[in-house]
């Protein structure tokens, strides 16, 4: 089998001489300075994981990595940056949709280890005839989907119901408690969720959530600001859209069609679900809490299955 | 609001009331020698002049100076001792209110009493006579007055200053903790590949270790002639092995490229830290001789961060003599100014910066040519607070301390702005320190 090819682009050269000593011997490294360069290497070659800086010169890594999710969608897209600022993580989300959000420095094996798994699973892609298409003849609906909103206020659950009307099971969560309750009783579709239900981060609960049902899209709305946090959401939960509250109806109508759209395909194409495989939570307590929470859910279906 | 103003006015009768000498008043038709007796009362010693008084309203005063006067002609007594003392009051006398403020009253008295000092004024409540009050005792307490202002306004100065220099602290702290993220940031891309490559070569070192070692134990056996045949052949075998799996000699060749990166990358976090260093000088003496070319670049080095990829920078750096500042401050100002520009432009632009020397002074010129200052934000740049960023992104503070800045250097910064065409600062320092006044308290 041949390698898989892994394309390189930052605009320091060192930094693609360094990286490329770490991939050449398991795979086919092709480098550039040049966003453009890379948008036509992705255009023309069968690239498996691209890798992006992020503030370069002619084009931010973010909005390279959305032309990348257009030109060649099966790509695993990885950020990687020594500049951890908010908007760039959030682009990152939003436009990037990365697979992982690197910082510089970084760790040797830990980068070949992202890339291995990420080469892996865009191979299982390429094999799928479309990633994500976004716009594909209306699916028939089987089962009304359920869509979650966990946030303490009503607002963002009164602009869910004016946007899907009857389409959707919307239930609503203004705690932790109920959150996990709702998500132990039955599959969710897209998840809406704030980071904090008035006292309580509920960071942990997204970041089980891909362990109950890879296929279950999470979209933050939130005002909480912190790209430390944000980055751990993307790499331990994979939201799919980080939304700055107050977020206005249409722009929550366009993400939300577009996960429920996801959601269909990934539930169509079980080796798409993959693309959004998380790490392990990083975070002692909320790994704890994680836990319970998966044990409480077990425990729970054990019971309705008996 | 009724309440309040008869609690403000009860206040000012307090003051006032202080100042009341209850002497009896003169009726208007007692006879001048009775009147004049009156004087002799020891109990009147301090008094300069009776009051008259009709029906409680007060008519005048009689002085003692007006005595004076009518008894230096002869015969006055006789003449004039059983008429009325009506006819010789000062029908204009000076009349305060219990209710009027202190400093009214004294402001009063003080432009209407005549000199010399003849006679005392009136205090009245609500017209009606109610004493007598000494000039000198007003006098004395408004001085008292005065000096308790006085303090309360030391007081409020201080506390003025204090918090003045808490706001400029802060400022600073914001710029400075800006730009050491800045420079945080742009270390950790040297860092990552010099990381990389220092993790790579120890890997590679490993293995060069151990074919090194492979061909050591083969050429023994080959020269000390015991190794069977089989064993070379194996031995052979194993190291052709090693040899198609690990390229050393292009290895080491690739890992001498990355060795040179990583010096080069080492250089380049010390010189951000250099620059740092520099920028801040923590450790120089505040005040110092210095170019000011050098703070200039020195500034540019650190807001590189934020003028890359965006700002064009145009440098036109004349001779200058070296001046005695503190560069501290002055990096500050500039640093000020170039982030200012860089925020100024929508996509890309180009920054101008030009210093030259004339008339005994240095010019500096900083020009954009961002989105330009409307002319009532103009007016108001170097004003305390006063920020067109959002909330929470700048404490408007940068220009008016920078300004502040360039004052202390008895220098002067002027601007000019058009919107659409870009923003242009002139700064003049003189060669010669002007004496400066208060150094600033927040020299690094």
């Amino acid at each position: 089998m041949s390698k898989p090819t892994l394309l390189l682009i930052d605009d320091e050269e060192r930094i693609l001489r360094s990286l490329r000593m770490l991939f050449f011997m398991s795979y086919n490294v092709r480098m550039t300075t040049d966003p453009y360069e890379a948008i036509r290497i992705l255009r023309d070659e069968k690239v498996h994981v691209v890798i992006s800086d992020q503030r370069m010169p002619v084009m931010q890594g973010s909005e390279l990595l959305r032309i990348a999710r257009e030109t060649s969608p099966a790509t695993m897209r990885i950020l990687l940056t020594g500049y951890s600022d908010l908007n760039a993580s959030i682009a990152s989300v939003n436009e990037g949709e990365v697979f992982r959000y690197l910082l510089k420095p970084w760790v040797g094996e830990d980068v070949k280890s992202v890339v291995a798994e990420a080469a892996a699973i865009a191979e299982a892609s390429f094999a799928v005839q479309s990633v994500f298409a976004e716009h594909k003849a209306p699916v028939v609906e089987t089962n009304k989907p359920r869509v979650l909103i966990m946030d303490h206020e009503e607002d963002t659950v009164q602009t869910v119901r004016e946007i899907l009307g009857a389409r959707c099971e919307i239930v609503w969560a203004h705690n932790a408690q109920l959150a996990m309750e709702e998500l132990a009783k039955q599959d969710v579709s897209v998840v809406i969720s704030d980071l904090m239900l008035g006292e309580t981060n509920v960071a942990y609960i997204l970041k089980t959530i891909k362990q109950l049902n890879p296929q279950t899209q999470c979209i933050v709305v939130t005002s909480f600001n912190d790209t430390s946090r944000l980055i751990e959401l993307i790499n331990q939960a994979q939201i799919s859209r980080y939304l700055p509250k107050p977020v206005s109806k249409n722009i929550l109508a366009r993400n939300l069609e577009t996960m429920l759209e996801r959601f269909h395909v990934l539930q169509d194409q079980p080796a798409l679900q993959q693309r959004q495989a998380v790490v392990q939570i990083t975070d002692h307590q909320e790994k704890q809490r994680s836990g319970n929470f998966m044990s409480l859910i077990s425990r729970l279906r054990a019971r309705v299955a008996a | 609001m009724r309440q309040s103003n008869t609690s403000v006015k009860g206040v000012y009768a307090r003051e006032i009331l202080a100042l009341v000498n209850p002497v009896e008043a003169v009726s208007p038709e007692l006879a001048v020698a009775e009147v004049s007796g009156l004087f002799l009362n020891p109990a009147y010693a301090k008094v300069l002049s009776l009051p008259v008084v009709e029906n409680g309203r007060p008519l005048g005063v009689i002085s003692r100076y007006r005595f004076m006067d009518m008894y230096l002609k002869q015969y006055a007594r006789e003449i004039y001792g059983k008429r009325p003392i009506r006819d010789f009051i000062n029908d204009k006398p000076l009349i305060v209110e219990l209710d009027q403020p202190l400093a009214e009253a004294a402001l009063y008295v003080a432009e209407n009493m005549q000199f010399p000092l003849t006679e005392d004024f009136i205090i009245t409540r609500h017209g009606k006579y109610l004493g007598v009050g000494f000039v000198m005792d007003l006098l004395k307490a408004m001085e008292a007055r005065m000096r308790a202002n006085t303090e309360e306004l030391n007081h409020a100065y201080s506390r003025l200053k204090s918090s003045q220099l808490a706001l400029v602290q802060s400022e600073k702290m914001a710029s400075l903790g800006q730009m050491v993220a800045g420079v945080a940031h742009e270390i950790n891309t040297p860092l990552g590949y010099v990381q990389n490559n220092v993790a790579i070569g120890q890997e590679l070192f490993t293995q060069v270790r151990d074919v090194v070692a492979s061909y050591e134990a083969l050429v023994d056996n080959l020269l000390n002639g015991q190794a069977s045949d089989d064993q070379i052949a194996e031995q052979m075998q194993q190291i052709s092995e090693m040899r198609a799996g690990f390229d050393a000699q292009e290895m080491l060749g690739e890992m001498q490229g990355l060795m040179v990166d990583s010096l080069y990358g080492i250089n380049q976090i010390s010189e951000l830290v250099m620059n740092l260093k520099n920028f801040s000088r923590m450790d120089a003496a505040a005040t110092d001789l210095a170019n000011v070319n050098d703070c200039i670049e020195s500034a540019l080095n650190i807001g590189r961060n934020v003028l890359k990829n965006k700002v064009e920078v145009v440098k036109e750096l004349g001779e200058l003599p070296k001046i005695t500042c503190s560069p501290s401050q002055l990096n500050q100002v500039f640093l000020n100014l170039f982030t200012n520009a860089a925020q100024a432009m929508e996509g890309s632009g180009y920054l101008h910066i030009k210093t030259w020397h004339a008339e005994e002074a240095l010019h500096i010129e900083i020009a954009d040519n961002g989105k330009g200052i409307s002319p009532e934000n103009l007016a108001r740049i170097f004003d305390p607070f006063f920020t067109t960023k959002p909330v929470g992104e700048g404490t408007g503070l940068g220009l008016a301390i920078s300004q502040e800045i360039i004052v202390q250097h008895g220098g002067e910064i002027k601007v000019e702005s058009r919107i659409g065409e870009g923003t242009h600062f002139h700064i003049r320092l003189p060669v010669v320190a002007v004496a400066r006044h208060e150094p600033m308290a927040m020299a690094a």
